[in-house]
């Protein structure tokens, strides 16, 4: 309910009006406001748009030299000659829906099944959970290790089951090294799906699968009209945000290959910053972070109305 | 789960177990899918923790030991002190206070300004407060990546590059749209009686805030200050755009140089993974409920 201003002042035994009450809510509001946007606003809101504005100029990025406006110039080399873009797109495409099969998959599978009162339940769900508290950098330096081709445990498992002849160079081959990094990102990020999953499942009345059971559903039927619709605010929100992770996924592939070899693990978000730092032109750079910055928006924005929806006053 | 997502929920899932789960009414028989699930749940966990097992194994070995042992085999002499030569050679030491430092000033200063910015979006009732809420929550989802070409001319600018307080600029900006966002559902559920009684007898919107509002937040204000410690201890990509000199680095600096620089040196690598790790991993078990909460809180990784 809303306060009615002027109702409450009525009140017998109040003490004299503060002027604070008849000044316009916004301005009480500002004071609260102002460090937040300011610092917000000055160094991510603006610091983005300055890269959609730079993606229409030319520029270094050196001091010494001003940005020259190129127009659409950027964004014509960015799809007709830069193949490095396209095989970024395509990889972070690749990234996005194998992170909705497998991560998302596995995290609902070990939710449903470390739901049910077990023996160890919560050390599981910890061990399976910690990874994703760790840093994605400290995570891919130790997968490094453990792709070591020669040292390293995966390798030298294979020899040890006798499967030496599928040894491979896990990072150093352009084929397979984009599916080596997804596989250390499961690793790390299957534990928030589960997380988020499990507590779904808390959403799903007992009473209901009770009474299924009584009628005579087995599991599977029970699974299929009881515990998954009541999944399905939970679903979206999962699937949203592993999209969303997909597409900021960076510190794992610096760490792990820098998007070698050959490119064949560069992904958007890399190459927007590979094109800026490295290549010295933020021109270009900005023009991959701007359709990232797109990408996201048709993502983010209709997910936000979604989960703000029936909040209003 | 609501779907409205901002819904300061209850605890809903306790890592720690203890959860009621009612035990579904099983006649007297053996029941072997019930096993067998455990069994593969048990299979899972362990390929999960393989991969620290290994880790530790590998740090106390010598490169001699392992080139000569399998990674899964007990070292033939324990190398600890692959533990102080890492510690050393990697800074361990600067770089930890220096993430230790930006964290204890940020993560309060920020967890201030956005409790402020969330209290006057929630209960201050001006027009476009929704608008302003959606503008801020998007950001807090968007790939930061896309900011990091301007935000190095912008901190070049303010003669704000590599340095500390200049880091901290943009760490309080990547943390406040999450904790507003989060914050906001809070503060919403706080039954307007309380600030009405607050009012009749005087007091000022800033001591309703901080006496009143703030106090009611403190399980939420706790989880993300738990969220936001560990989310600038491991932040990475802004750091390594404004940070250049080996002084001023942050611990995921130092890991991702320790991998490049020694990359051979394996036992201290992984002694170094290990330590840099250790912070984390204390705070997580330390604090397990409240990363479920906050995850479940905001649903919306900043």
């Amino acid at each position: 309910m809303a306060v009615v201003p002027g109702l409450v002042e009525q009140a017998p035994g109040a003490r004299p009006r503060r002027r604070t009450r008849r000044r316009s809510p916004f301005l009480t509001a500002l004071p609260y406001l102002v460090p937040s946007l300011l610092i917000y606003g000055y160094f991510i809101v603006y610091p983005m748009l300055d890269s959609v504005r730079l993606s229409f100029y030319r520029w270094s990025g050196f001091r010494t030299e001003e940005p020259e406006f190129v127009g659409l110039d950027n964004y014509v080399r960015l799809f007709t000659q830069d193949p490095v873009f396209w095989k970024s797109f395509g990889n972070s495409v690749i990234w996005v829906v194998l992170s909705l099969a497998i991560p998302m998959l596995l995290g609902l599978l070990l939710a449903l099944a470390l739901n049910r009162q077990m023996v160890g339940r919560s050390l599981m769900r910890s061990v399976i959970y910690i990874p994703s508290v760790f840093a994605s950098i400290t995570v891919a330096a130790m997968w490094r290790w453990i792709y070591n081709p020669t040292l390293g445990m995966v390798n030298q498992l294979l020899e040890a089951v006798g499967l030496g002849a599928w040894t491979q160079t896990w990072l150093g081959d352009p084929k397979i090294a984009l599916y080596s990094v997804f596989a250390a990102s499961v690793w790390q990020a299957v534990g928030f799906p589960m997380v988020l999953f499990l507590a779904g499942l808390q959403s799903v009345a007992q009473e209901l699968v009770d009474a299924a059971k009584v009628d005579g559903a087995n599991a599977w039927q029970v699974f299929r009209n009881v515990t998954l619709p009541a999944l399905r605010p939970t679903t979206v929100v999962v699937v949203i945000l592993t999209i969303i992770n997909s597409l900021k996924v960076f510190d794992l592939i610096v760490g792990m290959t820098g998007g070698g070899p050959a490119q064949s693990t560069q992904v958007l978000a890399l190459w927007s910053y590979t094109q800026s730092f490295t290549n010295h032109s933020f021109g270009a750079g900005g023009a991959v972070a701007t359709v990232l910055l797109l990408l996201s928006l048709c993502l983010v924005i209709p997910y936000m109305a979604w989960s703000m929806k029936g909040d209003g006053k | 789960m609501s779907h409205r997502i901002a819904t300061p929920a209850p605890v809903v899932v306790d890592p720690r177990a203890g959860d009621v789960t009612a035990p579904t009414p099983e006649p007297r028989r053996r029941d072997y899918a019930g096993i067998g699930l455990w069994i593969a749940l048990v299979l899972t966990t362990l390929l999960w923790a393989l991969p620290f097992a290994i880790m530790f194994l590998t740090s106390v070995k010598s490169n001699a030991d392992i080139s000569a042992t399998d990674p899964w085999a007990l070292p033939t002499s324990w190398a600890w002190s692959n533990y102080a030569e890492a510690f050393e050679v990697g800074k361990l030491g600067t770089t930890g206070l220096n993430s230790l430092v930006i964290s204890l000033i940020k993560v309060p200063l920020g967890l201030f300004f956005a409790a402020a910015a969330a209290y006057a979006i929630a209960r201050l009732r001006f027009r476009f407060h929704r608008l302003l809420l959606a503008v801020i929550a998007v950001g807090s989802m968007v790939p930061i990546q896309i900011a990091l070409g301007p935000l190095f001319n912008t901190m070049l600018e303010l003669g704000a590059l590599d340095s500390l307080p200049g880091l901290m600029l943009p760490y309080l900006a990547f943390g406040i749209p999450y904790a507003v966002f989060v914050l906001y559902g809070f503060f919403r559920a706080i039954p307007d009686e309380l600030e009405e009684s607050a009012r009749i007898d005087g007091a000022s919107t800033f001591r309703i805030f901080i006496q009143i509002i703030l106090p009611l937040a403190k399980p939420a204000l706790a989880a993300l200050f738990i969220l936001d410690f560990v989310g600038t201890w491991n932040e990475y990509a802004m750091a390594t755009t404004l940070l250049r000199s080996q002084d001023n680095w942050t611990v995921p600096l130092a890991v991702q140089s320790f991998s490049t620089q020694h990359g051979t040196d394996y036992g201290p690598l992984n002694a170094f993974i290990i330590m840099s790790a250790v912070p984390v991993l204390i705070v997580y078990l330390m604090f397990q409920r409240y990363f479920v909460q906050g995850a479940l809180a905001g649903a919306v990784k900043g």
